[in-house]
């Protein structure tokens, strides 16, 4: 049928324009057909032929980089509200487990010297890592409540990504600033520590790649939104 | 009647459809368009995100269900929605009241 290509091209045109989690596409980009091939059949049934009646469709469906842009703000909305959630859930629990694992392994930390307790700029840098998963997360949960409210105070979707993705990407800053600063401090103050229970040392290095995989995320919320 | 006119209660314009019941996003499209008398002619490719954007506020629920034999997305207003929809149509009428005072009353009385 000649007219199934206009919709066709139409979707395909969408489709290549869009960046994002791919569920949601598959999701937008299914509704639009949805849409358009009942739009499509409303033309025919009032007596247009179906290559028309399609033209018509898409002609009504709106400009294809009008509707990427708007289509490209829900993608990017989508992944940053995935990725604050999963700042939430992955960060706290992430530092519960490598605390258990290092009171299991080695139980209290020992003073550095073995005498006198650690100096205060490395205590500061241990307090600031110790609480940054937990301020990230609940920036991310203050993030989603107050974008929750922008939206239905008619911000747009694009906005509310860019938005989101600010935070995330601060928020993933610090927390990494934070983990490599203690390894650093540490290792200045007493390398051998750092190996000093091969569980302990692999937590750490499993922590960084968490570390380094969420900051991908958090980025490409920023990427996608700007798309 | 202008499309920018209409972005700004496009929002508003979804919950009053949704409304009466449960509808896929062409029935939709239908409705604004039917029950507008055929003024509201947006492109219909900008009220999916719009009803996503409402979707992801809380004031519309969406899944995808089988209608009429086939697989379609559709939306209901949720109880946040109804409040949302409820407040909308208190500010429209005290809105359009004060126009309709000043706009629709004729010439404004000659001073004696």
């Amino acid at each position: 049928m000649a007219g199934a290509g206009v919709i066709d091209d139409y979707l395909t045109d969408l489709g290549g324009r869009l960046r994002g989690p791919e569920h949601v596409k598959e999701d937008l980009l299914a509704e639009a057909r949805d849409s358009l091939d009942d739009a499509a059949a409303a033309y025919r049934d009032g007596g247009l032929a179906a290559a028309e009646a399609q033209a018509r469709a898409v002609a009504d469906f709106g400009p294809v980089d009008h509707t990427a842009r708007d289509y490209q703000g829900l993608l990017a909305l989508a992944h940053s509200v995935r990725t604050l959630w999963t700042l939430i859930v992955v960060l706290p629990l992430a530092r519960v487990l490598w605390e258990l694992n290092l009171a299991f392994w080695i139980g209290s930390w020992p003073s550095f010297d073995g005498v006198a307790p650690p100096p205060a700029w490395y205590l500061w840098v241990a307090r600031a890592n110790d609480s940054a998963g937990w301020v990230v997360a609940g920036a991310a949960l203050c993030a989603l409540v107050v974008g929750r409210v922008l939206a239905r105070r008619g911000v747009g979707a694009a906005p509310l990504a860019r938005f989101a993705g600010a935070v995330a990407v601060a928020g993933m800053g610090f927390a990494l600033f934070g983990n490599l600063s203690i390894l650093l401090a540490t290792a200045q103050l007493d390398a051998a520590r750092l190996v000093m229970s091969p569980p302990v040392a692999a937590a750490s290095v499993v922590s960084v790649l968490i570390m380094l995989r969420l900051t991908v995320l958090a980025r490409r919320c920023v990427v996608f939104a700007s798309v | 009647m202008k499309s920018d006119a209409l972005r700004g209660h496009l929002d508003a314009l979804l919950l009053a459809v949704l409304d009466g019941g449960q509808l896929h996003g062409y029935a939709i499209i239908e409705a604004l368009q039917r029950r507008s008398g055929g003024a509201l002619d947006l492109p219909t490719g900008t009220v999916y995100p719009a009803l996503r954007r409402l979707e992801t506020a809380g004031l519309v629920s969406g899944e995808w269900s089988t209608v009429g034999g086939r697989r379609r997305r559709t939306y209901r207003l949720t109880k946040a929605g109804q409040r949302a929809l409820a407040a909308e149509r208190t500010a429209w009428h005290e809105f359009t009241t004060a126009i309709e005072g000043v706009l629709g009353g004729g010439p404004w009385p000659a001073r004696a």
